[in-house]
């Protein structure tokens, strides 16, 4: 299925080039460590902020590597090659997602207890955490995609994209965050949980349409 | 007589509101080879864009004739541009393959390196493709041309770059692919050759 062959192709590019796969982390923990140092050290500070500051530092760590889902493959012609192939651009744009996800979303997901840990968030969260990013992830690969397909031919569109997107995942950030802020309060983060999921869905059935006419519209 | 495979009547591209040429007809037969020829942003690559579905006309019509749309006579075409499509970090087999797969062509290993033996890249099957000379990269892409086999070709300056014998190696491809039935279109600015052996030779002009 062509879906997965541009998947794979996907993941085995950006494992070739695995600066893309770390930088987000390295930018991450970069981050992270100077929080105590501009708050001023006290576990009970950073416990109050940890939930925001995780989710607000795995968000902007994949904003600034949404710009080359399409990009990469707009300037050097690859683009051409799927898109006239005949097979169907909103699932091309699925296969470009999920390979972004993987090579993004999970690295994030993995490293979020590192940074919640530097951060003093309180046990019982970590669960919520990773389940929060495991359903927020993807909407952040999906919505990337849109974004990415819009301003593909655009020199230094990194900043339109941020400025585009940004308001769209402001909600998975409401949710996300307070999941987890919830959580560490001791009450139950199910409805934001379920709030999240639906953005998910949302996203997963209009996101693959959208960033496919951006694509359209982009080439002619 | 065989049906036409494309038609484009008084076409025109434009950019930035203005048209770029003057309007062209071409109808292309099966056994055809149109060649675009025109100065330095005369619009050549616009107009091969354009019939490439990866741009539009602003006048005129294009016609596919012997499929029902657009959709179906690109699964018979295969466009190259100045952006060879080439993955730099993917190995010549890779993306070789990668081409036929997303295509929907099934391929075997030793048909993916005697295409590489014909357009002359016998042991780089793994070297990355961003390793390659800029002709050996034009090679690269032009091999795509073999291994999918389609009946249309849309070539943007296929010759820009390559050495002599490559020059030569392309003119008999393309020769032959026109005997064998298929049909190409392409832009050669200063190739005589090509031009001479053209079926329809095209040149833009100012509007």
């Amino acid at each position: 299925m062509r879906f997965w062959i541009l998947l794979q192709r996907d993941v085995l590019v950006a494992w070739r080039k695995k600066s893309n796969i770390y930088q987000p982390l390295v930018f991450q923990l970069l981050i992270v460590t100077m929080f105590p140092l501009g708050l001023g050290a006290g576990a009970q500070t950073l416990q109050k902020i940890a939930p925001a500051v995780v989710w607000i530092l795995a968000l902007i760590s994949t904003l600034i590597t949404l710009e080359n889902i399409f990009k990469d493959d707009y300037e050097d012609g690859s683009l051409a090659l799927y898109v006239l192939s005949g097979m169907s651009l909103p699932l091309a744009v699925l296969g470009k997602a999920a390979a972004h996800w993987l090579t993004t979303g999970l690295p994030v997901i993995l490293f979020a207890p590192v940074i919640a840990v530097l951060l003093h968030l309180p046990s019982t969260a970590y669960g919520v955490l990773m389940l929060s990013l495991l359903i927020a992830t993807p909407i952040f690969s999906l919505l990337g995609t849109v974004g990415s397909a819009l301003i593909m031919n655009i020199k230094n569109g990194g900043m339109l994209l941020s400025v585009l997107i940004m308001p769209l995942l402001a909600p998975v950030l409401i949710f996300g965050a307070g999941a987890v802020l919830e959580t560490t309060l001791g009450n139950n983060p199910s409805g934001h949980l379920s709030l999240l999921a639906g953005c998910f869905v949302l996203s997963l059935s209009l996101a693959p349409l959208a960033a496919a006419a951006a694509i359209k519209v982009n080439l002619e | 007589m065989q049906s036409t495979i494309l038609h484009i009547s008084r076409a025109q591209c434009q950019k930035g509101g203005e048209p770029l040429f003057a309007p062209i007809d071409l109808t292309l037969k099966p056994g055809q080879m149109a060649v675009v020829a025109g100065n330095n942003g005369s619009g050549k690559t616009t107009l091969l864009e354009a019939v490439a579905c990866l741009g539009v006309f602003s006048y005129g019509g294009i016609n596919f004739a012997p499929y029902d749309n657009q959709e179906k006579w690109l699964l018979h075409s295969h466009y190259i541009g100045h952006s060879l499509g080439n993955k730099a970090n993917l190995s010549c087999l890779e993306n070789l393959k990668f081409a036929a797969a997303i295509n929907g062509i099934k391929v075997r290993e030793r048909q993916l390196s005697e295409t590489l033996d014909s357009v002359g890249l016998r042991g780089y099957e793994y070297q990355f493709a961003s390793d390659l000379s800029a002709g050996q990269k034009k090679r690269l892409a032009l091999g795509r041309l073999l291994l999918l086999n389609k009946q249309f070709w849309l070539l943007d300056e296929p010759f820009v770059n390559l050495d002599t014998t490559g020059c030569d190696w392309l003119f008999t491809c393309i020769s032959d692919h026109i005997n064998n039935g298929g049909a190409a279109l392409l832009t050669a600015h200063d190739n005589k050759r090509i031009h001479e052996k053209a079926d329809h030779l095209i040149q833009l002009e100012r509007p």
